[in-house]
């Protein structure tokens, strides 16, 4: 486990280990099936074995981040302790091609647990009430109903046609392209782009 | 837990909204509990249950975590087909009564071996995590498990458990869990408040109200408002007596030789060219009076306006003054601020020139088809029959229009920031030869403002053609139909088409008003919401009505047990307990984002603590008067702020009735007395946004010449010299010792050496004191702040420069 960064009372001082913690900081590892072996744990996470040629290292669990989750989200994985300094153990360049179909599919598990967002593939109604605007919308994960604050960052342009909304406690919901939206629903939308 | 329910119990006094109804386990969920509890103790075993809304398969549906001491229990539902899903603010008291039947599943799980609960957070939510302990096995020693998953609508609930499995693993006592705050719905329409603090339904915010409030700010000038409505009035008096004047008078009596008409009017008959020559006049002067009641009218306009804006931006400048700082630093609020300043004219503009001539509107309508009926009938309805239609028209195009509008205002704006972004980065955009790709980025901005201004104006002219055509159509068919009376049936004559088309004409305009009026409507109420909302915003912090006032006081402050965060589900200090005596100097230190800061926010009390107390000399900071505290409190930090005026003032700041004497002698403590006096313009120096730049050591230093001058009891150094060089640091440091002498400090520094006259030295590690004591302490005990010392010396040691 990841947890002894200031576990320093009965540890002499190191500047040698120091600098050289510093310098991995500073390194860009990258991660592929020759050098790591990633596991599904019983609690539902991903363990990770990594065969550095100084020493191997072990990580009961491991979090998987996206650099770019929003323009590149299968390259440039990166791989990090779970601990709240999170720090990263190695990245994956591609996903398609540095690692098993099988990683992939564990680790895109904990991605969709992580950027979970439903995508709104109907929009019923936008009200605008009073600095609130109401949703009443139909989601990949079913009909959802949420209000979100007017005047602020609450839908982002994520691209040309893409939008991000987020609702009062920071849940999001993506249109993945809202020309396909009907005349409708993008006239109700049309406050907001 | 001493104080828990001071900012809880604060809360929850203003509600006169329904509540939902508090039962601890749901009615609809007992049933499937019941084995659970053979021995029927469900009420008095279950500490807490909450809801959950996701179930493993990341599904949103309903679930609930019912957590007992020994055990937790996890039901999760089957997810309902086309079942919607409420977020906050949607959901409803009838929403929630809804009683679906449902298949559960449930899980059990032992926390006897609960190392710790623990909520690991997503980007949309997060999920609850049981960490088991196993001191004989290593390998199954922090094992976690996950069990349960939630959307962040339900984040807050879960931090409960979270907090109260804290309390079992650390066999705390266990109270029935006092934080619970209900969730509120708003007793009209039975939706749940958006913001449980301020309890306001957007739905049912009473519209009607807003308008009402609004008006009362036009009460002092009632009398010139009546004046103004006076000269609208006469003003479209006259403007319905003109085409009568033009069209009837003029042809039919004047033009038709009318001698019964004429001598009416005192003049004798046949004198035809004499009564032409008076109509004339007479309309003329009808012209006149038109023009002259129109200037009268903007007179007025113009000298209630200004005031009027005045008196709301003030008002509202005001109200922001007491709001709380959290208030300026959420970001819904932000915004809500700069847009605040262009409200108060949006409201004026309406009341002064919307709603008057809405009456006026109404009033021109109403008599001109009382004329038209009077005149002829049948014309009276041709003319009249298409102004619904342009009405409709222009009803139902005039929101596209509207967001037109809208469009290239946004995209006027962006274009606008982008050019202030290039001003601003300039140097960084000069440094990186980046000038022709800049172009670039300005012309996609600007091809956007250019294609939103198309869209604007090919829409006008839509508008326009169509709103005309309307109009034309309207003048076709009463002329068509006029000249069908006046030719075969007779009816009419001439002077009265003629004051028809007038007529007809002259409505186009107040109907094109009335279509436009009601989104002017809305738009001003939104504008008049978002201002009360300020108005009205309770501040978090506030003044306790019998505040208490100290004349003196000694300076010792103790926090204890503080846990606090600026999102209240993220707590940045846990259990933070320390002690500053009086005089004395206490060091804080710690990694970047450890919660230093916080802990000064919270003694100087910008934000109150979720849990614990922040004492000063023994009372609660919360009991103290604002003028008690910030008058023996005060700060000097990284951040600078030099405020528009000369350097005096911004010395002065916090003590207006300084001498020069005392001024200058604060700035040679501060030693900035010799750069004032190598500036032109000495301390008459205007600096702040509009003048002199100040290098960040200069404001420094002024900040604290402000602090010495305030001679507070209390003193909050917060990374003081982080912005500075090392040569102009030692200046700073001399300074600040002599500042820090007689008083209670508090200093927060990277730099160890800053704090080696420090009494005491708290580090602060993951909002925690991970330890406390004095410098030779700590580097016996060999921790942290050892770990750190050795690392700043060793690395400044290794390029020789200690």
């Amino acid at each position: 486990m990841g947890f002894k960064q200031f576990e320093g009372a009965d540890e002499e001082f190191n500047l040698e280990q120091m600098e050289a913690e510093t310098e991995q900081m500073l390194r860009l590892r990258y991660i592929n099936k020759d050098n790591a072996v990633f596991a599904r744990t019983a609690g539902g996470f991903v363990s990770l074995d990594l065969n550095e040629s100084i020493a191997p290292e072990h990580y009961d669990r491991i979090r998987v981040v996206r650099s770019f989750p929003f323009t590149d989200r299968d390259k440039y994985i990166s791989i990090r302790t779970i601990d709240e300094k999170s720090k990263e153990i190695g990245m994956i360049k591609d996903l398609s091609t540095d690692v098993t179909p099988e990683t992939r599919q564990m680790l895109e598990e904990q991605m969709d647990i992580r950027y979970f967002t439903p995508v709104i593939k109907k929009i019923n109604s936008i009200k605008d009430e009073y600095g609130h605007a109401y949703f009443d919308v139909e989601t990949d994960q079913g009909p959802c109903k949420f209000v979100i604050y007017m005047n602020s960052s609450s839908v982002v342009n994520l691209s040309d046609v893409r939008l991000l909304i987020s609702d009062l406690d920071g849940n999001r919901f993506e249109i993945p392209d809202y020309t396909k939206l009907s005349a409708r629903e993008l006239k109700m939308l049309d406050l907001f782009l | 837990m001493p104080g828990k329910d001071v900012v809880v119990g604060k809360k929850k006094k203003a509600g006169e909204a329904s509540v939902r109804p508090k039962e601890k386990i749901p009615a609809s969920i007992r049933s499937v509990l019941e084995p659970y509890f053979p021995n029927g103790d469900m009420d008095e075993k279950v500490l807490i249950c909450t809801e959950t809304d996701m179930n493993d398969k990341l599904e949103f549906t309903l679930g609930y975590l019912v957590l007992c001491k020994e055990r937790i229990l996890v039901l999760v539902s089957e997810p309902v087909p086309g079942e919607v899903h409420f977020f906050k603010g949607r959901e409803t008291l009838a929403s929630k009564a809804q009683t679906v039947r449902r298949e559960w599943t449930v899980k059990e799980y032992s926390l006897t071996d609960m190392k710790e609960m623990k909520i690991e957070r997503t980007v949309g939510g997060g999920f609850l995590m049981l960490v088991h302990k196993n001191p004989d096995d290593e390998e199954a020693d922090g094992k976690a498990e996950v069990i349960a998953s939630f959307s962040n609508h339900r984040i807050g609930q879960t931090t409960r458990v979270e907090r109260l499995c804290e309390k079992i693993v650390e066999n705390e006592e266990i109270e029935e869990d006092e934080d619970e705050k209900e969730e509120e719905f708003c007793p009209i329409c039975g939706m749940m408040y958006p913001d449980e603090d301020r309890k306001i339904c957007p739905r049912c915010m009473n519209k009607k109200s807003i308008l009402f409030r609004t008006l009362g700010y036009l009460k002092p000038y009632r009398g010139r408002i009546a004046l103004l409505m006076l000269c609208i009035f006469v003003y479209s008096g006259l403007n319905i007596i003109w085409p009568y004047l033009n069209g009837k008078v003029l042809y039919d009596k004047v033009l038709a030789k009318d001698d019964a008409f004429i001598e009416s009017f005192g003049i004798p008959g046949g004198k035809y060219v004499l009564a032409l020559g008076i109509l004339v006049l007479t309309m003329l002067g009808t012209k006149i009076l038109m023009q002259m009641f129109g200037i009268f009218q903007g007179v007025i306009t113009a000298k209630i306006v200004p005031d009027l804006v005045r008196t709301l931006k003030t008002d509202v400048f005001s109200s922001m003054g007491k709001l709380s700082i959290s208030f300026f630093t959420s970001k819904q609020t932000g915004s809500l601020m700069t847009r605040v300043m262009s409200d108060a004219d949006e409201v004026t503009g309406f009341f002064i020139d919307g709603l008057p001539y809405f009456l006026v509107n109404i009033f021109t309508i109403v008599s001109m088809a009382v004329v038209m009926f009077m005149l002829n009938p049948v014309l009276a309805v041709a003319a009249l029959v298409f102004m619904p239609i342009a009405f409709l028209i222009s009803w139902k195009m005039l929101p596209r229009l509207w967001h037109r509008y809208g469009r290239r205002h946004r995209a006027t704006r962006s274009l606008n920031s982008k050019v202030n972004d290039n001003l601003q980065g300039a140097r960084v955009v000069k440094a990186f030869g980046q000038e022709e790709s800049e172009v670039g980025r300005f012309d996609k901005s600007n091809e956007k403002v250019r294609s939103a201004d198309m869209a604007v104006l090919n829409y006008d002219n839509k508008f326009s053609a169509l709103y005309s055509m309307a109009e034309n159509f309207a003048s076709l068919t009463v002329y068509v139909i006029g000249a069908f009376l006046i030719l075969k049936a007779h009816t009419i004559s001439l002077g009265v088409l003629i004051t028809f088309t007038g007529y007809v004409s002259q409505l186009t305009g107040p109907m094109d008003f009335m279509s436009f009026f009601f989104r002017w409507y809305t738009n001003c109420m939104n504008s008049a919401q978002r201002m009360f909302e300020i108005i009205d915003a309770i501040p978090e912090i506030q003044e306790k009505p019998d505040a208490l006032k100290l004349d003196h006081i000694d300076g010792t402050v103790e926090m204890k047990n503080v846990t606090f965060g600026y999102e209240k589900h993220k707590p940045v200090l846990k259990n933070v307990s320390l002690t500053v005596k009086s005089g004395e100097m206490l060091g804080i230190v710690g990694r970047s984002g450890a919660g230093k800061t916080t802990i000064v926010n919270l003694i100087s009390r910008l934000y109150d603590p979720q849990e614990g107390q922040v004492l000063l000399d023994g009372h609660d900071v919360r009991d103290l008067s604002f003028e008690t505290l910030r008058g023996y409190v005060a700060m000097v930090s990284q951040e600078t702020y030099m405020f528009m005026g000369t350097v005096a003032e911004n010395i002065a700041y916090a003590r207006k009735d300084a001498t020069r004497e005392e001024i200058i002698r604060a700035a040679v403590l501060a030693s900035a007395h010799d750069f004032i006096c190598r500036m032109p313009d000495g301390y008459d120096t205007m600096i702040g946004s509009s003048g002199r730049e100040l290098s960040g050591g200069e404001r420094q230093r002024i900040s604290i010449a402000r602090a010495i001058l305030a001679n507070p009891k209390i003193l909050i150094l917060d990374e003081a010299t982080a912005a500075v060089d090392t040569e102009t640091e030692q200046a700073i440091q001399q300074s600040i010792n002599l500042l820090i002498k007689g008083r209670t400090t508090i200093s927060i520094a990277h730099r160890l050496s800053t704090l080696r006259d420090a009494n005491t030295l708290v580090v602060i590690d993951e909002g925690k004191v991970a330890e406390q004591g004095t410098h030779e302490e700590l580097i016996a005990k060999k921790g942290v702040y050892y770990k750190l010392k050795e690392l700043q010396t060793k690395a400044l040691a290794l390029k020789g420069i200690e």
